[in-house]
């Protein structure tokens, strides 16, 4: 889901979205597994899945959970449907608190994820070219106060969507507002009323109307956004308190520090094929000291305790003292990029030359990752590749061909070759990056990474960025450093398991954070037309172009898929990574043993 | 009882009686305070470790260069994996899992490989130089705006004495944050400059906010030695006030300008190393509080990452801590030892 803090930013593996994911299956069974290969799979879709959800085996009931999210991850500021898109956040969310029209279902036998109709009777009907899908709402679901949620209710909380002012952080702004119709001009039900035609509601029925075909609004319809606000919500208090319609209900919430979740009692299980209702209570606590999360459950001292995110040093002072069998290390459908300025750097070559410069484990190790652990691609695992979909995405295919007869590694001597192919000595060609300063570890990657550079023979300028997220300067063409780099990145999470979120806003000619300007007319016109054919044969589509625009253009090199650790306390039972939500434990499989 | 001049009997006495021999009269009577106390530091002990160790510290500053020669070892960037174990992050070479490595004496710096003791000896070097400067240059404004202040008083005094408490009221610390931002949006395109200039604004700021303490005592002496008779003797027989200030007031105002700077030393050094430590002090210099910062996620898997800067700063704060103290008490008469 949603952008990451680059590799190059830092050692943090991620500020936006910190949530770390593990393999399916229990954690006994996958402890210290240091593999990306077996991810699980995801994006099928069932709509006739019923409620109640299928039991996870051995799964009891009772006991209190306790989460710990630690720094640099300060939880939800807010937890308004319409603004929550972070990793973290919307697990908690998705999993325990808000229902929304479609939702993820996971496989208790296989561990895949599979969508399925969670307030809708289905996955919604499209009408032949997607421009028009219709949703009819389950009888009998109820808010925490026991009113029953109506259409209108749905259709509010849609509309909430669109106010880019009030949720400029939340997905609505990157799938509302540009697919349905008119919603470009619409800034949600504060600002322009009520009055919006894209969105019908009829008895039981919601009707959207797009601008263009919008083949994965079932998809779509798994955010909060897409899910019921009472009709009276205040737009910015409402996410203090929030009404639930999930299994779980709020009993305590202070913003970035703490969120205390306890059984919702008006709640149906039979109307919810996704969702369980096993321990009593999850507490969650955001931004604490990471050392203190990692000891707590290396210790095993919180035998029920969750830990988000443990920190390479922390789990290296574990696994040498042999006591990391409470921590699970899993991928995140996640990939960092250098994108060259496709402006700039124009010859294929140089571009091949730069992924041949890079010393991956080296820039990774200098900024406090641990290769094949935190970071990974084709450098530490050949099956993974070096293209742009992480793995466990449809259609995808590991992208690790010979260039002039060499895979890629970091290999300075190929490097030179392919500089002297397009016409460059050693030490002519200047390539320039900046890097976050505002860390040791940053500044000690961004060093590695000159060395690196500079044996290929490359003659490097690198800048120091401390005035915030290096997405300023890639994401700014105006920015003074920005026409001084050559150089840029971006990492990127799919937003679903469905290669249409992870490729246009990377390849698309003018895309956001296709940040090295990428553009190529061909391309373009292959994505279009993957657009228009059928659902079943996209995905391939997808990974077939993945495969020739890499070839051909070598229009980003990746740095790393990003993988994480968890930490599972002894007395938690059925711990799931959910790579659905970008990386972060499946809260409605988890229960106290 | 009949008036009798002092002077004349003790010219009397001494002629007549003798006393003690007259080479050693003459040393006891030609001594000045400085002599005295420098003669006093001399007998001290721990002023004496005291200064040797800071000693140490001053040569390995100076010469860091070519000590790093002479150990073999430099601040360069290697590739992380020629020192260090990729799947743990820790080195492969030297402490905390192999033996003592002579190539590399105080072990190599986790995740990155950066030779410690070229490190440590170049934070060292930062420190000593950040210190000394901040040091004599808030010395210099302080006593020149207490000399002012406290010996021509009045409105001059007045106007000083507001804006000492006026600089009193400044947030340092504040100061400090806000102008690392500006520095580095004004040359974030010419990074070779932004090193120096980082490391010569934080001296700035440190001076800019260290010569009230400084200005303050020199005019509390300033005050109280203008209404001394030698003074007011120099006044009447018409001595220039340039003179008066720096011929008669200054050399009586050497010891409480020599307690300061000795006691300011240290406290720049640790503000330095606390500054690099949040993260707004040098940038693009090797600096103890620095390392410090990244080695502290490292204590449980490589202790000595963390003990060496700590270690540095320790030693050399607490050595110029006490050198101060002596000094301090040295130039003390009532002091009995």
């Amino acid at each position: 889901m949603r952008r990451k803090k680059a590799l190059v930013a830092g050692i943090s593996a991620a500020t936006l979205a910190i949530a770390l994911a593990a393999c399916g299956g229990g954690s006994d069974e996958n402890g210290g597994s240091d593999s990306f290969s077996n991810v699980e799979g995801a994006g099928g879709k069932n709509p006739e899945a019923q409620g109640p959800a299928p039991d996870v085996p051995g799964a009891q009931t009772g006991g209190d959970i306790t989460v710990l999210a630690p720094d640099p991850d300060d939880g939800p500021t807010s937890l308004d449907p319409a603004g929550l898109w972070s990793v973290t956040d919307n697990a908690i969310a998705q999993d325990l608190l808000f229902r929304s029209l479609t939702t993820w279902q996971q496989d208790p036998e296989t561990g895949e994820y599979t969508l399925v109709p969670d307030l809708a009777t289905d996955l919604g009907t499209p009408n032949e070219d997607f421009t028009e899908w219709k949703f009819t709402l389950k009888d009998g679901i109820k808010w925490e106060n026991g009113d029953p949620v109506t259409a209108e209710e749905v259709a509010f909380g849609i509309k909430r969507s669109f106010d880019a002012d009030t949720f400029a952080t939340g997905p609505g702004t990157a799938y509302s507002k540009p697919y349905f119709d008119g919603g470009d001009k619409y800034n949600g039900p504060y600002a322009d009323g009520d009055n919006f035609p894209a969105i019908e509601v009829d008895g039981n029925t919601l009707t959207f109307h797009m601008s263009s075909p919008f083949p994965e609004m079932d998809y779509y319809g798994i955010f909060p956004a897409i899910g019921p606000v009472p009709l009276d919500a205040k737009a910015p208090d409402y996410g203090l308190h929030p009404l639930s319609t999930g299994p779980y209900k709020i009993q305590q919430y202070v913003p970035n520090q703490k969120l205390v979740l306890v059984k919702n009692d008006q709640w149906d299980p039979d109307t919810d094929p996704a969702r369980h209702q096993y321990a009593d209570s999850f507490t969650f606590e955001f931004g604490g000291d990471p050392t203190v999360a990692a000891k707590t459950v290396e210790s095993d001292s919180g035998s029920t305790t969750l830990v988000t995110n443990v920190e390479g040093q922390d789990y290296t002072a574990a696994k040498q003292a042999g006591n990391d069998q409470n921590m699970v290390v899993g991928p995140q459908p996640c990939t960092s990029f250098v994108m060259p300025n496709y402006t700039k750097v124009k010859e294929l070559e140089v571009r091949q030359a730069l992924a041949f410069a890079y010393p991956y484990e080296d820039v990774w190790s200098a900024a406090g990752e641990l290769p094949g652990v935190t970071r990974a691609n084709g450098v530490t695992d050949p099956d993974l590749g070096f293209g742009l979909l992480p793995p466990g995405m449809a259609g995808r295919k590991a992208w690790n061909p010979e260039i002039d007869g060499e895979t890629i590694q970091f290999d300075p001597e190929h490097a030179k070759e392919l500089l002297k192919k397009a016409g460059y000595e050693p030490g002519e060609y200047e390539v320039s990056f900046v890097y976050d300063a505002t860390t040791p570890q940053g500044k000690a990657g961004a060093e590695q990474r000159k060395l690196g550079y500079e044996q290929s023979g490359f003659k490097v300028k690198m800048y120091p960025y401390t005035a915030g997220s290096l997405y300023d300067v890639w994401t700014d063409p105006e920015n003074k450093l920005y026409k001084k780099i050559n150089l840029l990145g971006t990492a990127w999470c799919q937003d679903w398991p469905s290669p249409a979120t992870f490729l246009p806003p990377i390849l698309e000619t003018g895309a956001a954070y296709n940040t090295g300007q990428f553009s190529e007319k061909s391309v373009d016109d292959e994505m279009d037309r993957i657009r228009t054919l059928p659902v079943d044969e996209q995905a391939d589509a997808w990974g077939e172009l993945e495969q020739t625009t890499m070839t051909d253009y070598q229009p980003v090199i990746n740095v790393g898929y990003y993988q994480g650790i968890f930490g599972v306390g002894s007395g938690i039972g059925g711990f799931n990574n959910d790579t659905t939500v970008g990386g972060a434990p499946d809260y409605r499989t988890t229960y106290v043993k | 009882m009949g008036m009798t001049l002092p002077t004349l009997d003790l010219e009397v006495h001494d002629e007549v009686q003798g006393g003690p021999e007259l080479d050693e009269r003459k040393g006891i009577a030609g001594r000045s305070p400085a002599r005295i106390a420098f003669d006093r530091l001399r007998k001290d002990w721990v002023a004496v470790v005291c200064f040797v160790v800071i000693l140490f510290f001053v040569v390995i500053a100076v010469f860091a260069p070519l000590l790093e020669n002479l150990f073999g070892v430099s601040t360069d960037t290697v590739l992380a994996s020629t020192r260090v174990d990729l799947v743990t992050g820790l080195p492969k070479i030297g402490p905390p899992n192999h033996g003592f490595d002579p190539s590399h004496p105080f072990g190599v710096a986790p995740a990155d490989g950066t030779d410690n003791l070229a490190v440590w000896m170049r934070g060292c070097r930062t420190s000593l130089l950040l210190a000394l400067v901040a040091t004599v240059g808030s010395t210099i404004i302080g006593v020149v705006l207490g000399l002012m202040a406290g010996f021509m008083g009045g409105v001059v005094d007045a106007i000083i004495s507001f804006v000492i408490d006026l600089f009193l009221t400044f947030p340092f610390l504040l100061a400090a944050l806000s102008v690392a931002p500006i520095l580095n949006e004004r040359y974030a395109t010419e990074p070779e400059k932004l090193g120096n200039v980082s490391f010569y604004v934080l001296i700035g700021i440190l001076v800019f906010f260290g010569w009230m303490y400084v200005a303050r005592l020199v005019r509390g002496e300033a005050l109280a030695l203008r209404e001394r008779e030698f003074v007011k003797a120099a006044r009447v027989i018409g001595v220039p006030t340039r003179q008066i200030l720096f011929k008669e007031i200054l050399p009586n105002l050497l010891a409480p300008i020599i307690v300061s700077i000795s006691l300011g030393l240290p406290s720049y050094v640790a503000l330095e190393a606390g500054l690099s430590y949040l993260g707004i002090g040098v940038t693009g210099r090797e600096s103890w509080g620095v390392t410090i910062n990244t080695a502290t996620k490292y204590w449980e898997t490589y202790p000595l990452y963390l003990i060496e800067p700590v270690l540095g700063i320790a030693i050399l704060v607490v050595a110029l801590n006490l050198l101060g103290d002596a000094i301090r008490d040295a130039f003390d008469p009532k002091t009995r030892r």
